[in-house]
């Protein structure tokens, strides 16, 4: 027997991944769907150049983030990085509009994102980070919180429900809910720190560890999925920690009231079918400022859908403005709504809408 | 359904008593068979699905979704992280992350190691201010120091039986390594219910144990 080493076609880079005829236009089918589902919503599509300064991404944002990214110098010598997320070029282009009055924007998107990754393609886009990936998303400037989150959230589960995906859940979070929890526990901001990058890298166990070592022995993971807005005495589990009445709790009373609210106006508009609150879930974005969330589809393992609040990230970019967005990663949905055969021989004609 | 990922050998050994203990379906003839993929079905959980890997690939199976939830050693885990909720310490399959070597060496510098942890190895050898070569090895890390391939090796010790065997002896304790339970992000989010039933039954266990 032999082996007939075959022609030497030219060889493709780890992460890249070629997308054939019928699997091509259904990414581009799904992503112009949902375009026009942002656009009917009053978003404008905007579009920018694949890479930034390395600075510019920064802003907001911590150092160590950017060894996710793809960076090289510029023929002037400046650190450019492809872009992780659409998030910065947008807050880049929205500063100036905002200092010269423009009270509202709301632009949409559909662009490929890039981040470092040895694994291969089609694997990576459903379990994380992908070399390259699609995202189409939505970024709302101007409104401040909880109406507008609303009306964000329900965007988002529309958008969901418009894709025809009916197994899905929405789990909902806050950027500062959780870290003010452990203040009130009376943990320093060193502990705090250490146990919300516990938290993050989702090593529960060493988050009990530590909290331990700092004397603190209650079940902190099992109170905070205690805690849910949609009733207004289940911050009690953990606020019988901490029978005192001091500035931190008051602020994390006033914080619990403005979630609660926001719950109820979720409830009354019919958007908790697919929704939890989990406080257990954070996000390693240091921009996010008020809610975060995630949709999370069956055979997807990781989320489809992203978003959050990130009231200071503008300020970084010369114009304080408050703002709001979310995205979809495109290639996990079409892992959702093909049932896993996107990529496969199999997928016929029947398949593509 | 639920997708589990078992580490075979040490790890899976080590976690059967704790499992069965927690009234957990357990795989039938496990023992016997050579099979890689095992199906019980069970009122309370549905299909249950048994997946048996090498240690080093259950994290990935994990984090790919293509198993829910997994049992790994926590040695792996370092070694190797991915995105995965770490969600338990079973507290069994425990074991040590030792420096050894042969006894004549014990006083000279450290040279050359051989481990199947380069990452680890390196980060403890840095920490100890000494510039050592890694020789990375897939198994029987003993025998590297045997034949003098390298003057220490860096691996698990569960009983020291095989250093013994081999006139090896344990300079220094790195790491108390047990095993872990862990779950795929979306996973948690999605089968959460199921999830929680088995860390709690777990927990209990475990509890008890402490108690008793």
């Amino acid at each position: 027997m032999t082996f007939d080493l075959p022609q030497t076609w030219a060889e493709q880079p780890v992460g890249m991944r070629d997308v054939y005829p019928e699997q091509a236009k259904y990414r581009r089918d799904i992503e112009s769907k949902l375009l026009a589902f942002f656009e009917q919503h009053g978003y404008h599509m905007v579009s920018s150049g694949a890479f930034e300064y390395v600075d510019t991404l920064l802003r907001g944002r911590q150092v160590q983030e950017a060894d996710d990214w793809l960076r090289w110098f510029d023929p002037n010598g400046r650190m450019v990085a492809l872009r992780p997320d659409m998030t910065p070029s947008i807050a880049r282009m929205a500063a100036p509009l905002v200092a010269s009055g423009t009270k509202e924007i709301r632009w949409c998107y559909a662009e490929k994102v890039f981040r470092r990754s040895n694994d291969p393609a089609s694997l990576s886009w459903v379990s994380g980070k992908a070399a390259e990936s699609t995202q189409v998303g939505v970024e709302w400037i101007g409104p401040a919180a909880n109406r507008a989150d609303v009306d964000l959230l329900a965007l988002c589960q529309r958008s969901v429900e418009h894709l025809g995906l009916a197994d899905w859940q929405m789990v909902v979070s806050h950027a500062k809910l959780t870290a003010s929890l452990l203040e009130v526990l009376g943990l320093s901001q060193e502990a705090r720190e250490t146990l919300m990058q516990y938290l993050i890298r989702g090593d529960y166990v060493g988050f009990r560890q530590v909290h331990a070592d700092y004397g603190i022995t209650e079940d902190v993971l099992g109170a905070l999925a205690q805690v849910n807005p949609l009733d207004h005495g289940s911050l009690s589990a953990f606020l019988t920690y901490s029978r005192e009445d001091n500035p931190t709790t008051q602020r994390v009373w006033k914080l619990w009231d403005e979630l609660t609210e926001f719950a109820s106006v979720l409830a009354v508009q019919g958007l908790t079918e697919h929704l939890s609150f989990d406080f257990t879930l954070t996000r390693d974005l240091s921009y996010y400022t008020g809610i975060i969330f995630e949709v999370f589809v069956p055979g997807v393992g990781a989320p489809v859908a992203l978003g959050g609040r990130y009231d200071d990230l503008l300020a970084q970019f010369g114009s304080p403005a408050p703002a709001v967005g979310f995205t979809f990663e495109v290639e996990r949905l079409l892992t959702a709504l093909t049932d896993g055969r996107w990529l496969a021989e199999s997928m016929g004609k029947g398949d593509v809408r | 359904m639920i997708t589990i990922a078992l580490a075979k050998g040490r790890t899976l050994e080590g976690i059967l008593p704790l499992w069965t203990a927690a009234n957990l379906p357990v795989p039938a003839d496990l023992d016997d068979s050579r099979a890689l993929v095992f199906e019980e079905s069970s009122e309370q959980y549905g299909i249950v699905r048994f997946l048996l890997a090498k240690p080093a690939d259950v994290p990935t199976y994990v984090s790919f979704g293509v198993a829910d939830i997994g049992i790994v050693g926590k040695d792996v885990l370092i070694e190797n992280p991915k995105d995965v909720y770490e969600l338990l310490d079973l507290q069994a399959a425990q074991c040590k992350l030792c420096v050894a070597g042969r006894p004549e060496d014990k006083d000279t510098r450290p040279r050359r190691v051989a481990t199947k942890y380069p990452r680890l190895a390196d980060q403890y050898f840095r920490s100890q201010g000494v510039s050592v070569e890694l020789v990375t090895l897939s198994g029987s890390i003993e025998l590297a120091a045997v034949i003098g391939l390298a003057d220490r090796i860096f691996d698990l010790v569960q009983t020291g039986a095989t250093l013994a065997a081999n006139g090896l002896v344990v300079f220094d304790e790195v790491l108390d390594v047990s095993a872990r339970l862990i779950a795929n992000r979306s996973s948690y989010r999605m089968k959460r219910n199921l999830v929680d039933e088995i860390s709690r039954r777990i927990t209990s266990v475990l509890a008890a144990e402490v108690g008793r």
